[in-house]
Formats: structure tokens, C-alpha cells, sequence
């Protein structure tokens, strides 16, 4: 009897794993992976429902070479055991392509499977550079790898005249690779980096640090650190008198931050990922969503929506349903989205980055001129 | 080095020595009269500044986020948090007095983390903005910018300390809480009432620690849940190098401290991330060549 129940709490759990909307056998099947349980079940709720957005366009439009889609959503629950169930569900459903993937760790062992079955794979949100050498081909990167944040950054430096950089991390994997990338990047650019300083997780007093920016010279300080630290260094260097400019990272992106620095995070850049709300283009898109789904898009709603058009865009080129013409279709992608342009490199990540600057000004983000 | 870094340097010596200062003060005063290592006072300094944070955000509503504002903060933070003092050694360091030395130590890292988890339980790991009107205002020494908020902040702790120093030498309590310190069981045979001496000692000490945290949060102008462990870290090794139990020591060791991190961090070829390389450099030092601190006693242990 006992066991008898837990296979049955076995079958519910992995039927609940797969959703299917209604599917008749002649239509094209795409399937979203995202995680719609655990604690970014609101980010995986927003790319179903924006992808969905996008293929109900499609539809509406009479499909793609005459073809109606439709979607299947697979839980990956931002956790790789659960992302390899689910994407072996998905293969095995025999979809014709897959778009999703918000957690790096859940899709990394997630692209063997679709590798190996050659479905063509277009990632959201997830950005390490452990997917792109893991990638058999198959998969595409539509969001920018975190190290094409160093270009943006040297290209806002260029922009607002900054010769001499200070360049301050927190210690850790992300954020001293990040102060690495820039940092070459903009001596390779013809700037000088007046500084490079590491501060402590942890810490309040930045004191040490702001003293050497200030007698470094710098004209502008590039944080590649959080939010918390961010804040803390954004008032201590203004308290110490330091005028130049202030270039944060993307992980930054917090409201925490402007509440914590206060009047001295005014004009302050930060690196944004295409954040729906800071997105000049997506004003439209997201009054739409709003009426679609009763609920505000999310940060990654407008690249899922951009990633939906995508692929319809790369089957109509592919004039069929086989999976290496969408492959090479993809490939061949010039696309532009919301979000930004959406072009391959040969290692299938984005030509340029779709990090963008916007800057704080009367207490919130606005996209920077 | 020049001159304008030299000053810039003391001035930020100055002021983290003086929160140093204040916290290594409640841990001299306790490891004075019970040979207690309080782990739990860097988290005494960390609710301290949520304390603070509280009242100034009420309080804030009818007197603005001024001055006035940080003064109520601080005072009912001081007393509450003092009180906080108390009720920990009543229910975790008093039954375990004449437990041996380790036990109690265990005692005092299980407050610690009682005090972390419920900061962590209670604001979700949140960095919450403890945002003062105070302004960057101040004046120009060349090019070294000094805030008011800078000089009232160590004029404060100074003050706050000096009216300790004077209360432990000059009054009936103080003495009777040297005197504790010296030897427990003779204090008690003099009609010493050592229960209540020992809590006072909890008390000022944990006021002094909360005192730091609402001047740290309103100067730093954030507070979190874990803002009091490498403070913690840093007060117990401003205490040590000052002579751990004196209580000039630990001002003494707090200042040293602040002003080794920011001459050390500022010498040619060092990043600032080698700081606290220098701190606990120092700490390790001190503990192996000269473990009573600069102005430290002896202690002959009786057998």
C-alpha cells in the first residue's frame, strides 16, 4: 500500500513536471525551460508568459510555415538534477526547440541532452562562460556572458571622457574577473588605471580605499561588487570630497542601493542587463503584459519576449521544421529585439552586449543618453 | 607620503579607531571582572545599531533626521541594548560562572549566533538605509575634506569613553567592580553584592558597543545583520594589544588599531586589501610576544 502510494506520488510529481498546453499531433512544439517552482518562480513565470506572448503573435498571424505552435513548459526549478529530468522530458516530448534557462547551474548539465539530441537550444537568462565551452553547437547564448560587461563599461568610460580609472572589486570570483576584463580592456584602449583596489565583504569602513582613489587621481571609479558595498563606497567617496565620476556593475542593479547611498548615488552610472524598466523601447511591451497576465513584466520579460520572436523568426527563415536548418537559421540570426540586436558570434554568444548604461537621477534608474 | 595623505590617514584612523575604541572597551571590562571572551559583543553592537536605526526612524516623524533625531537614537539604543547586556549574562553566562573556562566560552559564541540568526530571521539579510540629514558639510585642510559628523563622532566616543575611565576609578561602583576583577571571592566576603557588579559591567559595556553601532549606522548610513562580526573581530584585537581588562588599554589599543590599518594600508605597494593582514598580523604579535597588551597587568594564575 505504501508503495503503492509513492509511486503514485512519483507519477503526480513528474506529470507535474511537464505542463502541456493543448497540443494537436500536426502543430510544432517549442518547450520552455524555467524554473517555476522554488525561489525564481516569478522569473520562470515571467519567460513562460513572455515567450507565450510571443508565440501567440505568431499564431495569431497564422503560424509559421503554415504551422500553428504550441508550448510545453518544463520546470527546471533552477536546480540541476531537476533541469536534467526536465529537459530529458522535453526531448523525449519531441519538441522542436527549446528556449528558456534562467540559472547557469541548472543548464550547464542540461546542454548534453539537447546536444546530443540536436535540439536547437536558445538560453535566456543564464550567462556563465562555463555554458559557452560546454556548448555542442546547438545552443545559443541570447543574453550577454558576463565578461562582455568589461566592453560596455570601457565604452560609457570613452563616452564620458574618463582617462584615469579606478578600479575597485570585493575579493570574490565575479566580481575581481570582472575588475580583471575591465581593466585590460581599457589599458588596451588607451587608458590608464590609476587604481585597483580589492575591499572586504563585510566591511563598513571603505575609508582606506577612498583615500587611495582620491590621492590615485582617478577621474572616475568603477565598482564591480554588490549592492551593499556599492552603496557604503558611493557615500564614503563623495564624504571625502572625491568629484569624479561613480561606474558600478550590474550587480548593483538593486533598489537597496539607491535607498542606502542616498543624494550622494545621484548621477551615478550602473551597467544594466536589459532590464525591462530600463528599457526605452519596452514601454508598449510592457502595458501589453500587464493586460495579458495581470501582473508587472519582470526584469528578464522583454529578452523571453525578444527570444519567443526569435526563434518563429529563425523557423520561417529555416522554411521548415528541421531542427539543423533552425540551427543553422539561428546561426545566420540578425535580429533586432527590445532588448537589443541579437547576433551570433561563431561560438554562438551575442556579437555585442546587451549591458547598458543607465544612470541615477531624483532617486531612480533612467536609461543614460 | 604626503602631508595631505598623512592627515587624511589620521583622520580615518581616528574615526574607526574610535568605534574600535568604544566596542574593545565592554570587551576589556567584561573578560576584567569574569574572564569572559564575549563573542556576543560584536552582535550587542550590531542590534545596537538596529535599535538605533528603530527609534530614529519613530522618533524621526516629529524631530526630524537631524542631530536631534541620532541623540534619541543613541540614548534609547544605549539603554535598551545595555538591558540586552544584562538579560544575556542572567540567562547564559551566569549559570555557567563556575562551569570551566571553555564551557562558558561555548556559551558566548552560541549568543552570538542567537543574536545573528535573529537579526538574519527577522530583516530577511536586508541592508536597510539609515539615512541622517547630517550632510558632508565640514572643512578643508588643503585637500583633506573633514566632516562635522566626522569631528562630533569622535568627539563623542572620546567623551563617552572618558566618562567610563572616570566612572570605574572614580566612583563607588567602579571600585567595586575593580575590585571584583581582582579577586571575586574576597569582593563577596566584603559585602560586595558580585551578582549586580557583574550585571552593571554587562550593562555598560553593552550600552558602549550600542552607542558605536547607532553612530556607526548613522555615519555609514547602512546597517545589516552582519555588520558586527569583523567589528567584532577587530574590537577583541584592539583589546588585546591595548592589555585586555584595562580600560585605558582598550581606547588606547582601539586608536592604535585604526590608525595601523590606515598608515598600513597607505604604504607604497600595498593595496588596501591588505589591511586586515596588518590587523590581525598585529593581533597574532601581540598574543605571542607580549600577551598583556601595552598596558596590560600579568595575571598570575592560582593554583
Amino acid at each position: 500500500m505504501v508503495a503503492s502510494f509513492k509511486r503514485l506520488a512519483c507519477a503526480t510529481a513528474l506529470a507535474g513536471l511537464v505542463m502541456t498546453t493543448m497540443a494537436n499531433a500536426a502543430d510544432i512544439k517549442i518547450g520552455i525551460v524555467a524554473p517555476m517552482t522554488g525561489q525564481l518562480a516569478s522569473e520562470g513565470q515571467d519567460m513562460e508568459n513572455a515567450v507565450k506572448m510571443a508565440i501567440d503573435a505568431a499564431n495569431a498571424k497564422g503560424g509559421v510555415n503554415g504551422d500553428k505552435i504550441a508550448t510545453i513548459t518544463a520546470d527546471d526549478a533552477c536546480d540541476p538534477q531537476q533541469a536534467v529530468t526536465a529537459g530529458s522530458k522535453l526531448v523525449s516530448e519531441g519538441v522542436t526547440a527549446i528556449v528558456g534557462g534562467y540559472c547557469s547551474g541548472a543548464v550547464l548539465p542540461t546542454l548534453k541532452i539537447y546536444g546530443d539530441a540536436g535540439v536547437p537550444f536558445v538560453i535566456i537568462g543564464a550567462n556563465s562562460t562555463k555554458l559557452v565551452a560546454a556548448n555542442q553547437g546547438n545552443a545559443f547564448l541570447a543574453n550577454s556572458t558576463g565578461d562582455m560587461q568589461a566592453t560596455t563599461a570601457v565604452e560609457l568610460f570613452k563616452k564620458n571622457g574618463y582617462k584615469k580609472i579606478a578600479v575597485i572589486d570585493e575579493g570574490d570570483a565575479y566580481s575581481s574577473d570582472l575588475a580583471k576584463l575591465t581593466a585590460e580592456a581599457f589599458k588596451n584602449a588607451g587608458g590608464e588605471i590609476a587604481a585597483r583596489e580589492t575591499t572586504t565583504a563585510g566591511e563598513q569602513d571603505y575609508s582606506a580605499v577612498v583615500t587611495k582613489v582620491k590621492s590615485s587621481g582617478a577621474d572616475a571609479v568603477f565598482w564591480t561588487a554588490y549592492h551593499a558595498g556599492g552603496a557604503l563606497l558611493t557615500k564614503q567617496l563623495r564624504q571625502a570630497g572625491f568629484q569624479g565620476g561613480i561606474v558600478l556593475g550590474d550587480g548593483n542593479n538593486s533598489p537597496e542601493y539607491l535607498e542606502i547611498a542616498g543624494s550622494a548615488g545621484e548621477g551615478v552610472y550602473l551597467l544594466s542587463p536589459p532590464t525591462v524598466d530600463l528599457l526605452s523601447g519596452a514601454a508598449d511591451f510592457k502595458a501589453k503584459y500587464k493586460a495579458a497576465y495581470g501582473r508587472d513584466a519582470g526584469a528578464y520579460a522583454a529578452l523571453s519576449h525578444d527570444v519567443g520572436d526569435l526563434i518563429v523568426d529563425a523557423m520561417a527563415r529555416a522554411k521548415s521544421a528541421d531542427q539543423k536548418a533552425i540551427v543553422a537559421a539561428l546561426k545566420a540570426s540578425d535580429f533586432k529585439g527590445l532588448a537589443g540586436e541579437i547576433k551570433f558570434t561563431d561560438k554562438n554568444t551575442l556579437q555585442t552586449s546587451n549591458f547598458h548604461p543607465v544612470v541615477a537621477k531624483g532617486g531612480k534608474w533612467v536609461a543614460a543618453e | 607620503m604626503t602631508l595631505d595623505l598623512v592627515i587624511q590617514q589620521l583622520v580615518n584612523g581616528l574615526i574607526v579607531g574610535s568605534f574600535y575604541a568604544l566596542i574593545a572597551l565592554g570587551y576589556s571590562m567584561v573578560f576584567g571582572v569574569i574572564k569572559l571572551l564575549n563573542f556576543a559583543h560584536g552582535d550587542i553592537y550590531m542590534s545596537g545599531a538596529f535599535v538605533g536605526l528603530i527609534v530614529f526612524s519613530f522618533v524621526g516623524i516629529w524631530v526630524g533626521n537631524g542631530w536631534l533625531g541620532v541623540v534619541c537614537a543613541l540614548l534609547v539604543s544605549m539603554l535598551a541594548v545595555g538591558l540586552l547586556g544584562v538579560v544575556i549574562e542572567r540567562f547564559a553566562y551566569r549559570p555557567m560562572r563556575s562551569a570551566p573556562r571553555l564551557s562558558i566560552l561555548i556559551t558566548a559564541l552560541g549568543a552570538s549566533m542567537v543574536l545573528n540568526g535573529a537579526a538574519l530571521a527577522l530583516t530577511g539579510g536586508r541592508h536597510f538605509a539609515f539615512n541622517t540629514d547630517l550632510g558632508f558639510a565640514g572643512v578643508d585642510i588643503s585637500a583633506v575634506h573633514i566632516t562635522y559628523t566626522q569631528m562630533v563622532l569622535v568627539a563623542a566616543s572620546i567623551l563617552l569613553m572618558a566618562g567610563m575611565q572616570a566612572f570605574v576609578s572614580r566612583t563607588m561602583y567602579g571600585k567595586a567592580m575593580r575590585a571584583v576583577s581582582i579577586d571575586m571571592g574576597a569582593s563577596r566576603l566584603m559585602g560586595i553584592d558580585v551578582d549586580r557588579v557583574i550585571a552593571l559591567t554587562f550593562f555598560m559595556g553593552s550600552a558602549l558597543a550600542a552607542g558605536g553601532g547607532v553612530m556607526a549606522g548613522a555615519y555609514y548610513g547602512s546597517v545589516h545583520f552582519f555588520m558586527g562580526f569583523i567589528m567584532g573581530l577587530k574590537a577583541f584585537t584592539a583589546a588585546v594589544i591595548g592589555g585586555i581588562g584595562s580600560v585605558p588599554g582598550a581606547m588606547l589599543g582601539g586608536l592604535l588599531l585604526g590608525l595601523l590599518e590606515a598608515y598600513g594600508s597607505s604604504l607604497p605597494f600595498v593595496g588596501s586589501e591588505w589591511r586586515d593582514v596588518f590587523v590581525f598580523g598585529a593581533l597574532i604579535l601581540f598574543l605571542v610576544f607580549k600577551p598583556t597588551g601595552i598596558l596590560g597587568r600579568s595575571i598570575v594564575e592560582r593554583v
